[in-house]
């Protein structure tokens, strides 16, 4: 009896440091993201209707894509990892397995369109969206954030950050080629 | 005097920045809105910060989400409407008071459950050392 409650605080220590050491294991990193991933998966992606960047005469809509999968990813010239993560769009857009669709975040036409001239240009579309009413309607809260669509208009992955081509060959290309 | 006045002057300059305030919109015209909408957005967690509220932080992400929950209390959405729009696109995290739910209770329920173990426990270490005493006091007699 008088060994059993010696040890007794040893093994509520060791259990709580598991359970810390699991937590930690599991958290992401850099805050908090796989707990904000998982709301809009399945659900319809919802529809827009915004000027292009490209063009501010031209709208661009994602119903234009119904059909196809669709990489929607949520950029802006502020952001320092989109640039990081252009030159994996530009290998995506050469695969052509999938339309991409550019939302320019809280952004300034003149700055992405020089952007693009400079690093090249990867979408099938820009939209334009200066004051993030269509990012805030896809939970977005910073960029980049990619968002894979299928072809019925459904959000099958979300990625919070830039795209590599590791992410996008284990979490979006495998989900792609799954399908079809 | 002279001294007087510059230090006043230099503590308004301290104090200053504490008065520039973080929302920049003007409130709205209604003062019952007004009042919810300061509510509702200390209830709201800016995921870009992710310790703050809405109301008490900078960043562009809170700008937003002050302006969605603006814009909908003027359209005459409730409380709770504008509360299920942010969680349905960003999830519960969103909110900085878990909801009750099947799934949260064991959240509200641990305090209670840890303070009657730890109440527990604690009875049986005094029980156990009143126990001592006494026949400390007998030996001693």
């Amino acid at each position: 009896m008088r060994v059993n409650r010696f040890w007794l605080p040893l093994v509520g220590f060791l259990v709580l440091a598991g359970v810390f050491f699991v937590a930690l294991k599991r958290a992401p990193t850099g805050g908090g993201e796989r707990l904000v991933q998982s709301v809009l998966i399945g659900k319809p992606a919802s529809a827009f209707t915004l000027p292009s960047v490209l063009d501010p005469a031209m709208p661009v809509s994602l119903a234009d894509f119904k059909g196809r999968w669709v990489l929607l990813n949520v950029w802006a010239t502020w952001c320092v990892e989109c640039r990081a993560e252009h030159q994996v769009l530009l290998d995506v857009q050469r695969e052509g397995k999938v339309a991409i669709v550019g939302l320019d975040y809280k952004d300034e036409d003149p700055a992405a369109n020089e952007w693009l001239q400079r690093l090249g240009n990867p979408y099938d579309a820009v939209a334009s969206d200066p004051e993030g009413r269509v990012a805030l309607d896809y939970g977005v809260y910073g960029a980049p954030e990619n968002f894979l669509i299928d072809p019925n208009g459904v959000i099958v992955h979300k990625h919070i950050g830039a795209l590599t081509s590791e992410v996008w060959r284990r979490d979006f290309q495998s989900r792609v080629d799954g399908a079809s | 005097m002279r001294l007087r006045a510059g230090l006043a002057l230099a503590l308004l300059c301290l104090l200053a920045p504490l008065a520039r305030a973080i929302d920049a919109a003007p409130p709205l015209e209604d003062p019952v809105q007004q009042q919810r909408y300061i509510a509702l957005i200390h209830e709201l967690r800016c995921l870009k910060c992710q310790g703050e509220n809405i109301a008490d932080t900078p960043a562009l992400f809170a700008q937003d989400i002050r302006r969605q929950v603006r814009e909908m209390i003027m359209a005459g959405k409730s409380d709770h409407e504008i509360i299920d729009y942010f969680v349905e696109r960003y999830g519960e995290i969103i909110l900085l008071k878990p909801r009750w739910s099947a799934k949260n209770a064991w959240l509200w329920l641990a305090p209670g459950v840890f303070l009657v173990f730890g109440g527990f426990v604690a009875w049986r270490v005094v029980r156990a050392r009143q126990a001592l005493l006494e026949t400390d006091t007998e030996d001693v007699a």
